[in-house]
């Protein structure tokens, strides 16, 4: 009894010690304080572009100091729900991706419009950039870098098997493909355990199959998913894993256990985003990038990519200094883009003014390929809204774990979504 | 065991290690795994102690993923609830135990719905309560609604500790004129020390473990408690086993050494409310 | 005496930190899910009331497979009460019993209940890993490859794989109610029926089990109600996955919640788990009732 009553005491006099000492820290009287909330945690490719961007922020604007905290991806989802629901407690600036993720935040009138902001920095940030994230005309948020679905190779252990080049086409992609299994090498790794990196496969493939301009229609509900040409595309995907050419164990993993599968020689190709090239280019000795080659040359083209811009700054419109948020988020926005752009993580929406002859050579293979696309198609889930995104996702995981075919994915979401 | 054979022995210990060993097993390989890199937890030695014992998968949890910090908050938010839990739970007990009016059975039952009352069926709502207060990234935000779970439990044990407390010590304490409020904190409450701990576990054991409220409830890294930090550091380890068990022992060990000094304690008070309440 | 503790002032008094406590974050959040059951509402915009719309949804949409995440929680709870509980009890029974290391056996029966949920989930992801895992890797070690699996990859063995660590980290903690039931029981009350030369299980059957039996009701109750509110340890786990073969009505409630933005829909699935968690309550308090 004793011995607990003691435990009891010195915890409790822990606690009053610590609660005398949380209060905020160190901003001085005359500084305002901007909160940010992000995604970029300590290990996080993203994390010492935000350091830098920040750092080089508060020395320009001595009178501002930024207040920022970092959570880990899938639960800054669920914070970020909670707190526009509630709508109190909000950062000044935060972290989101655009398209209809925030898009119900801007049609709740929880964001702040940053046409004005803009206008300063137009010459420096493409308006084509801010398409995602623009919503009745009006700008809602500032974009940071941009990404593809980039096709990733190891080229060592492609020459293992004679090739001296990523497979263009489908034929040669095949054929690669049963070289590198019969030699018993995997070809593909893809995290079952995140539907998003399923959607990196599938969405190449169903672009290349009916062109981008039809999955962009049904992506934004303009079209219908009733199209027999899906149903192709998606038994093309399920021929590969019936084939083989997908790692068995990728079903119970996650993204980063497969892409380090990748990097340590244990896969020949990872079809991800392009914020891996960094990470791939420091990691594989001998790696290139390429595109899901083209399934019906009449509707598609090598050229055509997923992806755009979506990793977006916005400010709350509940920010007692919205104003200066948003230049803020503006300067935080250019410098985040410059030093992500340097360090492999992304392509930089804002046009760079900087020396860029130390950018990664992955980094400027991708850009090459974006410069010559033909055509562009946002990820699906960040296009969509929440509830058809996820219902989107749930038949695409049953299309991995190979529950039902592509007949079955065209009428299920024809059913669901029209 | 005097009229229990031979053969029906040895069945019953081997029946009793090999579940002894089921529940140790598991902390033995995380201890073990939180001192190898890779190369020895994938393959090269899986089972065996370390061979080159490397402290510095420690010094990444502690740095990294500041585990110490995480938790002194969950030792902090505990010991808080525990407290507030308690002293709550006790007036509450007295009024509806001693005191004397109409409906105090109903209000019992009714604080007993609580026991059924899953914890995550009302995260907005307290969500936008807390908000309200403004209590938001505080040790409040979690301690108030641990404690609003905890208390249905700690009633019920509180009100079987104090049915024990005969009523002639009220009685004969109201004849020298003490006040209720004297009677409950003169007379009943230091015969209540045994619910204390006992009270103490139950609510320990509700609180310690909760991630979702702990979670997204509280944002500044300086707050967070062990469970969101523990899956948060697993979130950027994924591939390096090492730091990640250095971790879940972090996490673990204060508590087990604890429960090694205590456990005749800790099992004594478990098994007190289990028979009062 | 008895005026002085029927003074209504004082009652309120003691009663006042509880009830505000009790009310404010367990009872008005009831009343509020149930109100947000009725609405189609993304959580920030406008709500649109649509009835019982969300309720005739939940059952019958295949898509949201409420009635599957039941059937998973249900069959939790079976398992718990069929297999957890009586493990329980025989372990409580045995060291009830004044055994050679009893007090060994007891703490390290009860051990698991003490770690964090999240820390065991962690660990048992990391025992279930397909290619590191120590359970793969010691059924290949015994020349059993063929049975190695993809644990929690695999919609076939998922379901149980999640279920063995859920049911293990409570078995003590049931172990340690029972036994305490089983220590209370009188020691003249053994004596007279060993000296009637009953036999250890004619003593437990007779004599123990109708002695403990308001104990064994509690841990029903806790079991059962345990495992309809299951949530961490399958979050930390598969989080419902894979294909929704884990989902339980708490991990359907929070992606309804935060992942699919229908606040409308995971309040209505709270007030339903609500409903559940006390219907069984009264259920068990019923049968247990009608045994007396």
């Amino acid at each position: 009894m004793k011995k607990i009553l003691a435990l009891v005491l010195t915890l409790s006099m822990i606690f009053a010690l610590a609660i005398c000492g949380t209060g905020t820290a160190s901003a001085a009287d005359d500084q305002t304080v901007l909160t940010m909330w992000c995604i970029a945690t300590e290990s996080d490719a993203n994390r010492p572009a935000y350091e830098k961007a920040i750092a080089a922020f508060e020395e320009a604007h001595p009178d501002i100091k930024i207040e920022w905290e970092a959570f880990e991806n899938e639960s800054y989802k669920t914070k970020i729900k909670a707190a526009m629901n509630a709508g109190t407690d909000l950062p000044d600036i935060f972290f989101t991706w655009s398209g209809a993720f925030l898009g119900d935040f801007v049609d709740a009138g929880r964001v702040y419009c940053v046409n004005d902001a803009y206008k300063p920095f137009a010459d420096q940030l493409p308006e084509v950039m801010l398409s995602n994230s623009t919503y009745g005309g009006d700008h809602y948020a500032i974009p940071l870098t941009y990404n593809i679905v980039t096709l990733f190779a190891n080229m060592d252990l492609l020459g293992e098997v004679g090739w001296d080049h990523v497979p263009e086409t489908y034929e040669d992609l095949t054929a690669c493909c049963d070289a590198l299994v019969e030699k018993g090498i995997v070809p593909f790794g893809c995290a079952g355990k995140e539907t998003w990196c399923v959607t990196e496969y599938l969405e190449p493939i169903i672009q290349k199959t009916i062109g981008y301009e039809a999955l962009n229609d049904i992506f934004s509900g303009n079209g219908t998913w009733n199209d027999p040409a899906i149903a192709t595309a998606v038994d093309t995907l399920q021929e590969m894993i019936s084939k083989g050419y997908f790692d068995p164990n990728g079903m119970a993993l996650g993204n980063d256990e497969v892409k380090a599968n990748f990097i340590a020689g244990k896969t020949a190709f990872y079809q991800n985003g392009s914020w891996n090239c960094g990470e791939v280019n420091d990691g594989v000795a001998n790696a290139a990038v390429g595109l899901f080659p083209v399934m019906d040359a009449e509707k598609a083209t090598y050229g055509q990519v997923i992806g755009g811009p979506s990793d977006s700054l916005a400010v709350t419109a509940s920010s007692p200094n919205a104003e200066l948020a948003a230049q803020a988020a503006f300067e935080l926005g250019k410098e985040i883009c410059h030093y992500g752009y340097l360090a492999g993580s992304g392509l930089p929406a804002w046009t760079p003014d900087y020396d860029t002859s130390e950018v990664k050579p992955l980094v400027a293979d991708v850009a090459n390929i974006v410069a010559a696309s033909d055509g562009m198609t946002l990820f699906g889930d960040t296009a969509m809204s929440a509830d058809p995104a996820n219902t989107y996702l749930d038949y695409v995981a049953l299309v991995y774990g190979s529950e039902i075919n592509g007949t079955d994915f065209v009428e299920g979401l024809t059913n669901d979504l029209g | 065991m005097k009229n229990t054979g031979k053969g029906a022995r040895i069945a019953i210990y081997i029946g009793l290690i090999f579940w002894a060993l089921i529940n140790l097993f598991p902390v033995y390989w995380m201890f073990t795994f939180s001192l190898k890199n890779n190369a020895e937890i994938f393959g090269e030695n899986v089972i065996g102690l370390p061979q080159h014992w490397l402290w510095s998968n420690y010094t990444s949890a502690l740095k990294t993923g500041h585990m110490a910090k995480y938790f002194l908050n969950s030792a902090i938010v505990a010991t808080a609830t525990i407290l507030i839990t308690l002293g709550v739970a006790l007036m509450a007990t007295f009024a509806l135990t001693r005191m004397i009016w109409k409906q105090r059975k109903n209000l019992n039952k009714f604080f007993m719905l609580g026991l059924t009352i899953p914890i995550h069926a009302s995260i907005v709502p307290v969500y936008v309560t807390l908000s309200r207060l403004h209590l938001l990234n505080t040790y409040w935000a979690l301690i108030i609604p641990y404690s609003a779970f905890s208390l249905s439990m700690a009633i019920l044990v509180c009100t079987g500790f104090m049915n024990e407390i005969p009523r002639e010590l009220d009685e004969s304490a109201c004849i020298d004129g003490c006040s209720t409020w004297g009677i409950f904190l003169r007379i009943i409450v230091p015969l209540m020390k045994p619910a204390v701990a006992t009270v103490g576990i139950y609510t320990f054991l509700q609180c310690w473990n909760e991630l979702m409220f702990a979670n997204i409830f509280i944002s500044k890294t300086a707050l967070k408690t062990l469970p969101v930090g523990v899956q948060a550091l697993s979130g950027q380890y994924t591939t390096e086993w090492g730091p990640i068990g250095a971790a879940l022992v972090l996490a673990t060990f204060p508590t087990l050494l604890l429960y090694v000094f205590l456990s005749k304690k800790i099992q004594d008070s478990f098994v007190a409310g289990a028979v009062k309440g | 005496m008895h005026k002085q503790y029927s003074n209504k002032w004082q009652i309120l008094v003691f009663l006042l930190p509880a009830l505000i406590l009790f009310c404010g974050i367990l009872i008005a959040p009831i009343g509020a899910s149930l109100y947000y059951s009725f609405f189609d509402w993304n959580g920030i915009g406008a709500k649109t009331f649509i009835g019982l719309s969300n309720y005739k949804e939940l059952f019958h949409s295949n898509a949201i497979g409420f009635m599957k995440a039941l059937r998973n929680s249900l069959l939790l709870a079976a398992l718990s009460v069929f297999l957890q509980l009586p493990l329980a009890l025989a372990f409580a029974l045995t060291l009830g019993k004044r055994i050679k290391g009893e007090r060994f056996f007891l703490s390290v029966f009860f051990m698991p209940v003490l770690i964090s949920t999240v820390v065991i989930g962690q660990l048992w992801l990391k025992i279930y890993n397909p290619d590191y895992g120590i359970l793969n890797v010691f059924l290949r070690s015994i020349g059993l490859d063929n049975l190695a699996q993809i644990w929690l990859g695999n919609k076939k063995t998922a379901l149980g794989a999640v279920f063995v660590p859920t049911l293990w980290q409570y078995v003590g903690y049931h172990m340690l109610l029972l036994y305490a039931g089983v220590k209370s029981v009188p020691y003249e009350l053994r004596e007279a029926a060993m000296l009637d030369g009953a036999s250890d299980a004619q003593i437990n059957r007779y004599i123990v089990l109708p002695y403990i039996k308001p104990i064994i009701r509690i841990s029903v109750i806790f079991a059962v109600t345990g495992s309809l509110k299951s949530f961490d340890l399958i979050y930390v786990l598969t989080n419902g996955g894979p294909l929704h073969s884990t989902e339980v009505p708490s991990t359907l409630m929070i992606s309804m919640l935060f992942l699919r933005n229908r606040f409308g829909m995971g309040s209505t699935i709270a007030v339903l788990l609500i409903l559940l968690c006390f219907g069984f309550a009264l259920l068990i308090n019923a049968i247990f009732k009608e045994e007396n």
